[in-house]
């Protein structure tokens, strides 16, 4: 077998490293790499190969020789006619698919979980401090878990009879209304949701819904409605505690690290 | 190193393959357990009920209501009529859910054996499990390929077998007799809308289709295809032909007479054998192969037909108007098309669904307006559009009942008065806007000829604008379907309005409402913000920059050529 040229094998580099970040690592691994980032490692490609080749005098003719020869030599020249019609070819398609490209529309940047205000309200009223606010029924757990019982009942109650069209039967956010909203409603068997989150902030986002979010969240796109019109203070507290019983995760308390 | 443990390899692979098989093969529940009550009253409790009367907390919101399992009536089985389902089917109705119900699919949340326990505990609400152990399971093996054929005699059967008088003409489920079914435990049920495959409860592969005919839809006004109800049941196919051509005739000779008597007397014969079969009557052989002959002749129709209804849905549900799919509208020189005008035909629509409000009281629940499908076209100074979406009832005032307000069939679309400007930009509340007002085009089925300009801050804080625009707008209900047409200037003078303006992607959302589903005010169905563009002409440019770029290299290839050989020599 004949050795493969300094060039070739560059252009197999070069060429591999792109398929593999282009297509491999999206569809493969499924991760996709933005297209800016695929274009800086292939820069620093280009660099290395450039640097491969200039270290030696003699290494660089050998990676020229083989442009040279077909840019000159008599035998090379169906290669030279087909790399002619080539390039020029492969330039008008690419230039004539960015001007024909469409406009997308603008994205909807959002921030899933912005910052709470420092009092928690119910309608006008003031329970508290945002980071001081308790569950109220949260001690039934340990001291009274019959009374406890029948608070996570009622708040299956009132899961199924309001909630549960949009965050599903089984609390995954995909009930029979989700799929036409925008943003999508959360998924509380998400480890990312309720563990991450005090059972005050809960109470926030349930009690005010979309319209209640600060700017970041998008408040003009949230169809999650305002429940302190809807639900009593005692309503929203028991579904918090279903919500946790049901997914097995504990919203997080006071006093942990940051 | 393979050699040494090929047998442990091995052992494993064999292990792995008898645990699939087991699933798989399980064809029949476990006996009822501890666990199956457990996942029961977590799962599945609240929508069906602790005691499975399908009476549970949520179930009042709901429609169609949740299953009611005490009195084994299951809708979507593989077994003939008046049969319980197999274990099979209850598994795969939980496994993949209800399309078009608040009934999902569990292949996620609950694990194979769960599922399976579930089933076992299901069927200790009806004792007609207990004495049927092996229900008689429809035969498929008769099946008819999906082709041109097929479908044109299922859709003659259509009409004849009068599948018309619910699902309606085309199958949009706008029969006339569509507004007054009601289930098997008296509550409103609508038919079908055969061109939204997507909603079919039990599937909407021919397979599925061909099910519901010949089994029924358990609980529901459907009917199944029995022997003895079935158009002309002991006939062939060419003698129920010639009958239907018969019957037809103003006039009958004698012989036709005769002719058409005979067909009576054969049909009565088939009815009675049917009927002998349901008393448990023992046939004897050439009974036995009369009656399989008339059967034959239903399965065989009963295949068209479901070729035919599997044509009138798309292969899948349409995608969201989302990215790529956004509305475009196109621009064309010269006059807009009309409503009815070929042009339309020209473009793809984009899709809309929509969904039951239940932000606000009063709140809808229940939605029976699935979507809403958009097509437009701009010139230089206006833009058209043109709405479609299917109504089963075609409402224009009507008394509710209760609380005694007009219901009637509306839409009303909806942008904001100003763009936002970038994506972080506010955009007015989704829902009839908030603090920023929202600009409407509100339509009636009572005025179809004219669009009204409302400014709004709110669903109860809306105000017809002083200054109309001149809006032309024309609707039409044909089938089960509206296609409302509407048309505006660009810009006008009114600073309420929207102004459009060529490559500006613009919020737009959606109310309907069905005046037959109560749908009033608040009350109504709504998407959320999508976005639409005037799509711009493409820029000439893209002929003249991409010619001149493969020019120049073409003339660098050769520059290039040019100094290498003067460098050698």
């Amino acid at each position: 077998m004949k050795r493969l040229s300094l060039f070739t094998k560059c252009l197999i580099i070069f060429v591999g490293c792109w398929v593999f970040l282009r297509f491999i690592v999206g569809n493969v691994i499924s991760v996709p790499i933005p297209g800016s980032v695929v274009a800086m490692y292939m820069g620093l490609i280009i660099i290395a190969i450039l640097v491969h080749i200039s270290v030696e005098d003699s290494r660089f003719r050998e990676f020229l020789r083989p442009i040279h020869e077909t840019l000159i030599d008599d035998n090379k020249r169906l290669r030279r006619r087909v790399i002619a019609v080539l390039i020029p070819f492969a330039l008008l398609a690419y230039t004539y698919s960015i001007f024909a490209q469409r406009a997308n529309p603008p994205g909807n940047p959002r921030d899933a979980h912005p910052s709470p205000p420092l009092e928690l309200t119910y309608k006008d009223e003031v329970i508290g401090k945002m980071q001081e606010v308790e569950n109220p029924f949260r001690h039934y757990e340990k001291d009274d878990p019959e009374a406890f019982k029948a608070h996570v009942e009622n708040g299956r109650r009132v899961y199924y009879q309001n909630c549960f069209y949009c965050h599903g039967d089984d609390l995954d956010g995909q009930g029979h209304f989700a799929p036409h909203l925008q943003p999508l409603p959360a998924n509380f068997q998400d480890p990312g949701i309720i563990p991450n989150f005090q059972e005050s902030f809960l109470f926030w986002r349930i009690s005010k819904g979309g319209p209640g979010l600060p700017a970041a969240g998008t408040p003009w796109d949230s169809a999650m409605p305002v429940w302190e019109d809807m639900l009593t203070k005692d309503e929203i507290w028991d579904v918090i505690l279903f919500l946790s019983d049901y997914t097995g995760y504990q919203p997080r308390t006071f006093g942990e690290g940051h | 190193m393979i050699r040494r443990y090929q047998n442990t390899i091995f052992l494993t692979l064999l292990l792995a393959l008898a645990s699939v098989f087991s699933v798989a093969d399980a064809q029949n529940a476990p006996e009822a357990s501890e666990e199956g009550k457990r996942v029961y009253e977590k799962s599945c409790a609240h929508c069906h009920g602790t005691e499975g009367r399908g009476d549970g907390s949520a179930a009042e919101n709901l429609l169609p209501r949740p299953r009611d399992f005490t009195r084994g009536l299951y809708k979507i089985r593989s077994t003939e009529t008046g049969q319980v389902p197999t274990d099979q089917d209850l598994f795969d109705i939980i496994t993949e859910g209800m399309p078009g119900t608040s009934m999902p699919g569990w292949d996620t949340s609950l694990s194979a054996n769960e599922r399976w326990e579930v089933v076992a505990y299901i069927k200790t609400f009806y004792d007609g499990f207990k004495e049927n152990t092996a229900p008689r399971q429809i035969d498929l093996s008769g099946k008819i390929a999906y082709a041109e054929q097929s479908i044109e005699t299922g859709k003659a059967l259509y009409t004849e077998l009068g599948c018309v008088e619910c699902h309606g003409n085309v199958g949009r489920g706008d029969g006339t007799s569509a507004p007054t079914l009601t289930d098997e435990w008296g509550f409103q049920t609508w038919p079908a809308n055969l061109a939204q495959g997507w909603t079919f409860r039990g599937g909407s592969e021919t397979e599925d289709i061909f099910k519901r005919f010949i089994g029924g839809i358990a609980g529901s006004p459907m009917p199944a295809f029995e022997g003895d109800s079935f158009l002309h049941f002991g006939l062939t196919s060419e003698e129920s032909k010639r009958l239907t051509e018969l019957e037809n005739k103003d006039e009958m000779t004698e012989a036709e007479d005769e002719e058409s008597a005979a067909f009576y007397e054969k049909m009565d014969a088939a009815v009675d054998i049917a009927l002998r079969i349901t008393e448990g009557e023992t046939l004897n052989a050439a009974d036995r192969q009369s009656f399989n002959n008339a059967m034959k002749v239903v399965y065989e129709k009963s295949w068209h037909l479901a070729n035919y209804v599997k044509s009138l849905s798309p292969e899948k549900r349409p995608e969201p108007a989302i990215g790529n799919n956004a509305l475009r509208s196109q621009y064309i020189g010269g006059e807009l098309p009309t409503l009815g005008d070929a042009a339309w035909e020209t473009l793809k629509a984009s899709y809309f669904p929509l969904v039951g409000q239940v932000i606000l009281e009063p709140r809808q629940f229940n939605p029976t307006i699935d979507s809403v499908n958009v097509k437009s076209f701009y010139n230089d100074n206006e833009v058209a559009f043109l709405f479609t979406w299917d109504d089963r009832t075609h409402t224009t005032a009507s008394e509710d009942e209760e609380t005694g307000k007009m219901l009637e069939d509306a839409v009303a679309i909806q942008f904001p008065v100003k763009v936002p400007q970038g994506p972080t930009a506010p955009k007015p509340y989704f829902l009839w806007g908030g603090r920023l007002p929202v600009y409407l085009w509100y339509w009636k089925a009572s005025a179809p000829e004219q669009v009204t300009e409302l400014t709004a801050k709110g669903i109860s804080n809306a105000e017809v604008q002083a200054v109309q625009s001149d809006l032309q707008a024309e609707g039409t209900y044909t089938d089960g379907q509206y296609n409302l047409w509407v048309k505006r200037a660009l810009k006008t003078d009114d600073k309420k309005d929207l102004q459009l303006e060529p490559e500006v992607f613009v919020p737009i959302a959606f109310s309907a409402w069905d005046g037959a589903n109560g749908d009033v005010e608040a009350k109504r169905v709504i998407s959320s913000w999508y976005t639409f563009v005037l799509e711009p002409v493409p820029s000439s440019r893209r002929f003249i920059y991409p010619p001149l770029v493969a020019l120049l290299s073409v003339g660098a290839l050769f520059g290039l050529r040019g100094f290498a050989r003067r460098r050698n020599s």
